[in-house]
C-alpha cells in the first residue's frame, strides 16, 4: 500500500465515524480513543524515539488543562485559544524540566520525571489561589461560536470529535515527519547509545530538548481538550502518576517509535477499559498491568512492531 | 604547527589525581602511540581531549584553538573523532545507518550521506554487511564499524582506544594496515594500545604515561629501552 | 484538674524529632529492601511499594480474621514473602533482565499496577485500620508523646536491621550478597552462584518489605494503592543514601522521616511531601552517588 493511499485511508477512517452514527456513547468511546492516541503519540516521541522514558508526562497534560481552564474562567479567553496556549505553556514548562532531568540517564531520568510530576501535583493541590486546590475548576457554559455557518452545538459530541481527531492526526503526522527527518535518526541513535551519538557529532542536548518540547506541546494540547470536553479539572484527574503510566502503556503496548503504534495502544487500552468498567468497575487496571508485563516479556516491540516484523518475515 | 597541543593537562577526581601536568603534541601526518600500564590514565586523556570530561587544569589546542569546555559533539565537528575502548555501536541499527548517522555531521542529504557511509565501510572491509544489525557483528567487525563511524565525521585527528584488544593475530595485522592507510589518507592518529608489537611497529612516536604523568616521549626504539619505562611496566623490584 | 502547659519550642522540636526518627526507621526498612535488590541486580523494582502493601494487608487480615497481633503475624508473613519474592524473581523477573534496564523498569511498573489493582479488586478501596487495645494511650517519656505501636515497630525495626547486618557481615550467603553487589563478575569467578544469590536477595528484599508493612500497619490507614506514595518516598530514601548502600538507606530513611516531620511543623503540613522530592532532585543532580557518596550508578 503506498504512503499516499495509507494516509488517505487513515483520514477516511477518522473522519467518517460521526457520519455513521450519532450514538453519543460510541462517539464518546471514539473521542476517548483519539485522546489516548494523541497522548500516546506525544509520549512516543520522547520515549519511543529518543528512548527517554518519562513517568511524569502528566505534568504537561495537567499544565495544558489548567492553562485552558484558568484562561477561560478567569480571563474569558475562548477555550480553543486556551488549548493552543495550554500546549505552549506546557512547552515552556518543559524547558526547565528538561534542563534538570536530562542531566540524568536511563532509570534515573525516569525517576526524576516522577519526582517532578509529584511536586507539580502537590503544588496544584495546595496553591488554591491559582488552581482552586482540590475543589478544581468547572466550566458551566461554553461560548457561542459558529463554524462553517452553523452555531456549534456543545451538547453534541460531534464538534469535540472533530477537534480531537484533528489533534490526533496532527500528532501522527508529526511522528511520521520526525521519523523521516534527520532528527528522528538522531533520536534513535541517542536511544541506542547517547555517548556514541555525541561522539559522532550529534548535539544530544538540543535533540532531546526539541523532542521534549514537541512531546510536551501535544500532551498539553490533549490536556486542554480534556478540560474543554469534560468541563471539570482537579489535581487528581490531570496530575496523577497513573495517567503518566497509562501514556507509557499505550506507547509500549502499541509499539514504540512507530506511527500507528499509539493508535493500537489506545484502542487496546480503551477497549479493555470499557469491557472491565462494565463488569467490574475497577478491574481494568489489572489488565493494563498484566498486558504491560506480557508485552515486555513476549513482544517488546509492541503489537504494531511485532506485526510489522511478522509481516516482513512472511515467506 | 602541531595538530594537537596538550599543555599541563590535569584531572582530579575528588582526592585522586588521574592525570598530572601532562604535555604532549600530535603532529600532522603521524601516528602517535600512547602507552602505559593499566590505570595510567590513557582513556582519561582521551575523554579529556574529546570533551567527555572537563580538565581540572591545563590547555588543549586543536590547530591553535582551544577545545576546552566544548561538548563532545562540537569537538567532533571541529575535527577530532574517537573510538571507545569497549565498543559502543548503535546495536539495533544497521551497519550502514551507524555510519550514515556520523556522515550527517557534514553531509545533510540522506542519500549522499549513505553513499559516503557505504564508501567508508568498503574501506574497512564491511561492504558485505551494510544491512546487518550492528549487534550481530563479531567483535572484530564491530571495531572496524566503530573506526568507519569515526572516519565518517571527516576528522583531522582520530583517537583510537585499544582498537586491537581481543583480536586474533590476523585481525591485528589487518587493523595495523588499516591504521597506516588512515595515516596515508591524511588523518593523524593517536593510538592507545596494549598490543606492543603492533603499536611499536606502526607508530611514528610514542608517549608513555604512568600514574597520569608522562615519563617518556620519542621514537619507539628509544622509548622501549628507556629505563624509566621498563621500571614502570615491570616494577622496580626485579626478581 | 490542672491544665497541661502549652508545649514550649524545645518540646515541640524534640517531639518533632522523635516522631521523625520513629517514622524514619520504618521508612528505612522499606528503603533497605529496595536498595539491597538494586545493589545485587541493578534493578529498580517499582513494585516494591506493593510488596509493603501486601505486608500491611497481611497483618490486617491476620488481625481481623484470627485476632493475631500484627507484630506477631510478621513471623508468619515474612517467610512467606521471602519465598514469594524468590518465585517472582525466578519466574517473572529473570527472563526480562536481559532486555535491559528500562524494560525491567517498565515491567516492574506493570507488576506494580497488577498487584495494586488485584488488591483493590479483592479488598475494595475502603480505608482500613487496625485497632489495637494498647494503642489508645501513648507513652509519655519526658512528656513526649510516643504512640505504643510506633514504639514497638521502632524497636522491632532495630532488631530486624541488626539481624540483617549480622547476616550480611557474618554469614556466607550474606557475604556472597555483598560480594555480588560490589562486583558480579568477580563474584562469579570466585565461585558464587550469582543467579542463586540474586534470587535470594530478591526474596530478602521482599521479606523486608513485608516486615516493614506489618510494622507500619497499626500506625497508618491501609488502602491498596498506598504503594504509590510509598515507592515514591522509597526512591527519595534510596537515592539520598546512595543506591545499593544498606547503611545509606537507613540514614536516608531516618533523614526523610526527620525532614518530613520538621517540615510539617516548621514549614507547612501541605508541602511536607514536596520537600522530600525537592531534596531528591537536588541529590540526583549534584550528588548522584548519594549524600554520603557511597552509591553506585
Amino acid at each position: 500500500m503506498t504512503r499516499g493511499a495509507a494516509g488517505a485511508a487513515v483520514l477516511v477512517l477518522v473522519l467518517v465515524p460521526p457520519l455513521l452514527t450519532s450514538n453519543p456513547f460510541l462517539l464518546h468511546l471514539a473521542i476517548t480513543v483519539l485522546l489516548w492516541t494523541l497522548l500516546g503519540a506525544a509520549w512516543n516521541l520522547l520515549g519511543g524515539f529518543a528512548g527517554q522514558v518519562s513517568f511524569g508526562h502528566s505534568t504537561f497534560f495537567g499544565v495544558g488543562a489548567y492553562t485552558t481552564m484558568i484562561l477561560y474562567l478567569k480571563g474569558g479567553l475562548a477555550p480553543w485559544y486556551g488549548m493552543a496556549l495550554g500546549g505552549i505553556v506546557a512547552v515552556l514548562v518543559s524547558l526547565p524540566i528538561g534542563l534538570i532531568c536530562f542531566r540524568l540517564r536511563g532509570p534515573y531520568f525516569s525517576l526524576s520525571t516522577l519526582a517532578v510530576a509529584e511536586i507539580v501535583r502537590l503544588v496544584a493541590l495546595n496553591w488554591e489561589g491559582l488552581t482552586n486546590g482540590p475543589v478544581g475548576l468547572l466550566i458551566t457554559t461554553l461560548p457561542r461560536v459558529a463554524w462553517g455557518g452553523r452555531i456549534l452545538d456543545w451538547e453534541s459530541k460531534v464538534p469535540f470529535y472533530y477537534m480531537i481527531a484533528t489533534f490526533a492526526l496532527a500528532s501522527m503526522l508529526a511522528t511520521y515527519r520526525l521519523s523521516r527527518a534527520r532528527l528522528g535518526a538522531y533520536l534513535l541513535a541517542i536511544r541506542e547509545d547517547e555517548d556514541a551519538a555525541e561522539s559522532v557529532g550529534i548535539d544530544t542536548v538540543r535533540a532531546k530538548v526539541l523532542t521534549l518540547a514537541l512531546s510536551a506541546f501535544f500532551t498539553g494540547l490533549g490536556g486542554g481538550f480534556y478540560g474543554l470536553y469534560f468541563r471539570y479539572v482537579d489535581p487528581d484527574a490531570v496530575f496523577p502518576i497513573a495517567l503518566s503510566v497509562e501514556m507509557v502503556f499505550i506507547a509500549v503496548v502499541g509499539g514504540l517509535a512507530t506511527v500507528i503504534g499509539p493508535v493500537i495502544g489506545a484502542v487496546f487500552l480503551t477497549t479493555i477499559g470499557e469491557m472491565f468498567r462494565e463488569h467490574f468497575l475497577v478491574g481494568h487496571l489489572i489488565f493494563y498491568g498484566l498486558f504491560m508485563m506480557l508485552v515486555i516479556r513476549y513482544l517488546p516491540e509492541g503489537i504494531w512492531g511485532g506485526a510489522r516484523r511478522a509481516w516482513a518475515k512472511r515467506p | 604547527m602541531p595538530l594537537l597541543t596538550v599543555t599541563d593537562l590535569t584531572k582530579d577526581f575528588g582526592g585522586l589525581r588521574a592525570v598530572s601536568r601532562l604535555s604532549f603534541d600530535a603532529e600532522p601526518g603521524e601516528i602517535l602511540g600512547l602507552i602505559g600500564p593499566n590505570g595510567a590514565g590513557k582513556t582519561t586523556v582521551f575523554n579529556l581531549v574529546t570533551g567527555f570530561l572537563r580538565p581540572s587544569a591545563g590547555r588543549i589546542l586543536l590547530e591553535g584553538r582551544s577545545v576546552v569546555g566544548l561538548r563532545p559533539h562540537a569537538i567532533t565537528r571541529r575535527g577530532i573523532a574517537r573510538t571507545f575502548q569497549v565498543v559502543k555501536p548503535f546495536p539495533r541499527l544497521s551497519v550502514l545507518e551507524n555510519v550514515t548517522l556520523a556522515a550527517f555531521s557534514h553531509e545533510a542529504a540522506r542519500r549522499r550521506a549513505e553513499a559516503l557511509a557505504a564508501q567508508i565501510l568498503e574501506r574497512v572491509g564491511l561492504q558485505d554487511k551494510l544491512g546487518s544489525l550492528a549487534a550481530d557483528l563479531t567483535l572484530g567487525e564491530q571495531k572496524r564499524l566503530e573506526i568507519a563511524r569515526a572516519l565518517a565525521t571527516d576528522p583531522r585527528l582520530l583517537l583510537l582506544d585499544e582498537p586491537m584488544g581481543g583480536l586474533n593475530p590476523r585481525e591485528v595485522n589487518a587493523a595495523c594496515a588499516l591504521v597506516e592507510q588512515i595515516r596515508a589518507d591524511g588523518v593523524s592518529v593517536i593510538l592507545v594500545e596494549h598490543v606492543m608489537k603492533a603499536i611499536m611497529r606502526i607508530s611514528n612516536r610514542i608517549v608513555v604515561i604512568h600514574h597520569g604523568e608522562k615519563i617518556a616521549d620519542g621514537p619507539p626504539e628509544r622509548v622501549v629501552n628507556d629505563p624509566g619505562v621498563i621500571a614502570a611496566y615491570l616494577g622496580t623490584r626485579v626478581v | 484538674m490542672a491544665l497541661r502547659a502549652q508545649p514550649g519550642p524545645v518540646e515541640t522540636f524534640v517531639q518533632s524529632v522523635v516522631s521523625g526518627v520513629l517514622t524514619g526507621s520504618l521508612y528505612a526498612m522499606i528503603g533497605v529492601g529496595l536498595t539491597v535488590v538494586f545493589g545485587v541486580m541493578r534493578i529498580i523494582n517499582l513494585a516494591h511499594g506493593e510488596l509493603v502493601m501486601l505486608g500491611m494487608y497481611g497483618a490486617f487480615w491476620a488481625h481481623a480474621l484470627w485476632k493475631l497481633d500484627p507484630f506477631l503475624s510478621i513471623a508468619l508473613w515474612v517467610p512467606l514473602m521471602f519465598l514469594g519474592g524468590m518465585l517472582v524473581y525466578r519466574f517473572l523477573l529473570r527472563p526480562i533482565i536481559p532486555g535491559g534496564e528500562l524494560n525491567t523498569l517498565l515491567y516492574t511498573a506493570g507488576l506494580s499496577l497488577l498487584i495494586a489493582n488485584l488488591a483493590l479488586f479483592a479488598w475494595t478501596g475502603d480505608y482500613r485500620t487496625i485497632k489495637l487495645p494498647y494503642a489508645i494511650t501513648p507513652l509519655r517519656p519526658f512528656g513526649i508523646a510516643v504512640p505504643i505501636p510506633l514504639a514497638i515497630a521502632f524497636a522491632l525495626a532495630i532488631v530486624i536491621t541488626a539481624a540483617l547486618y549480622l547476616f550480611l557481615a557474618r554469614t556466607d550467603p550474606g557475604r556472597a550478597i555483598r560480594a555480588t553487589s560490589q562486583n558480579p563478575e568477580a563474584a562469579a569467578l570466585m565461585g558464587i552462584d550469582v543467579e542463586r544469590i540474586s534470587m535470594l536477595t530478591f526474596g530478602l528484599g521482599s521479606a523486608l518489605a513485608g516486615a516493614a508493612g506489618g510494622l507500619l500497619a497499626p500506625s497508618l490507614y491501609l488502602y491498596p494503592t498506598v504503594g504509590e506514595i510509598l515507592i515514591a518516598k522509597c526512591f527519595v530514601i534510596v537515592v539520598l543514601g546512595g543506591l545499593g548502600s544498606v547503611s545509606g538507606a537507613i540514614a536516608g530513611g531516618v533523614l526523610l522521616g526527620l525532614v518530613e516531620s520538621l517540615g510539617a511543623v516548621y514549614v507547612s503540613v501541605a508541602y511536607k511531601d514536596t520537600i522530600g522530592f525537592i531534596m531528591f532532585l537536588l541529590v540526583l543532580l549534584f550528588r548522584p552517588s548519594g549524600l554520603f557518596g557511597v552509591g553506585k550508578s
